[in-house]
């Protein structure tokens, strides 16, 4: 009982993992895209496994470890030197 | 002075032309080295318009010149298709030269161009020196092409014909093919003029 109880308090907490698909059109080479790791940084656990920059499909997609706003996604890649075209949340379960 | 504070920017970092923008908060250390001439910048790029940039330059085919300056840096325009980017920035520069002839104020101004997809690469850099009481210019050109796609995180090459001219040092132009790789955040290139002088550039952005 215990056990099951202690699984339904961690319930809520695995909730808040949320997936994001960011179009992000001029993205041609790694280095120019770095700033996207490092501009996500504070919003995901670990950059390098949480932030996966797609240079063929020119996306960028996103395990946050919280939610965030499209508007601060927009302005991150902003400052990531690029701009956001479409944003798509998936719900992770 | 300018030799000492030369020596310690080669010791600390090394190297020469590449993005004088990047991402907000981004640093880039750079430098390109050849037996003649070498270009060193570390810049600190503070919004993702602008940064503030130490340069030292390095000329010995003519005079034997150097100078070590402060400046900023800016893009003007980045033009964002979906498989392709054209940059073109612009830099203002004030310091210290030191030549066979004396001593005194520098200042540079450049105006850089490039754009590029994943196979292509072009760009053209033009850098004014105002010092002495004189206005001297050089240019730079270069084509690459990338021999495979790398996707993130893997090793890419490109290769890159550069060419280089300075008539206030020399009254050839200096061609030099090259290949350049970068790894994540780490770019390096590596090559030799026609003349022979080898080529190295080193750049990190963090």
């Amino acid at each position: 009982m215990k056990k099951f109880l202690f699984i339904i308090m961690l319930l809520p907490t695995l909730a808040f993992a949320e997936k994001v698909v960011v179009e992000v059109p001029g993205m041609v080479c790694q280095m120019c895209v770095y700033g996207m790791k490092e501009n996500f940084s504070s919003a995901v656990n670990d950059a390098e496994k949480d932030v996966v920059v797609d240079l063929e499909k020119k996306t960028v997609t996103l395990n946050l470890k919280k939610k965030i706003t499209d508007d601060e996604i927009k302005k991150r890649v902003t400052d990531a030197g690029y701009n956001a075209k479409k944003i798509t949340w998936i719900k992770s379960e | 002075m300018i030799k000492f504070i030369t020596l310690i920017f080669v010791v600390l970092v090394g190297c020469a032309h590449a993005h004088p923008v990047i991402y907000k908060g981004g640093w880039v250390y750079q430098g390109s080295f050849m037996p003649q001439m070498n270009e060193m910048n570390v810049s600190y790029t503070f919004h993702p318009k602008w940064s503030v940039v130490m340069n030292s330059n390095r000329f010995e085919m003519v005079d034997e010149y150097q100078d070590v300056t402060l400046g900023v840096n800016t893009l003007l325009k980045r033009w964002l298709q979906n498989d392709s980017q054209g940059n073109m920035y612009f830099g203002a520069h004030i310091g210290q030269y030191e030549d066979n002839n004396g001593d005194g104020q520098v200042n540079h101004a450049f105006l850089m161009g490039d754009w590029e997809n994943r196979e292509k690469y072009v760009l053209f850099k033009t850098k004014k020196y105002f010092y002495d009481g004189k206005e001297t210019q050089d240019y730079l050109g270069r084509y690459g092409f990338a021999p495979f796609v790398a996707g993130m995180n893997r090793l890419q090459a490109w290769a890159i014909l550069q060419v280089y001219y300075y008539e206030e040092q020399s009254r050839e132009a200096m061609v030099t093919p090259m290949l350049r790789f970068f790894y994540k955040n780490v770019l390096w290139e590596m090559g030799s003029s026609t003349k022979g002088d080898s080529f190295l550039t080193l750049m990190i952005h963090y």
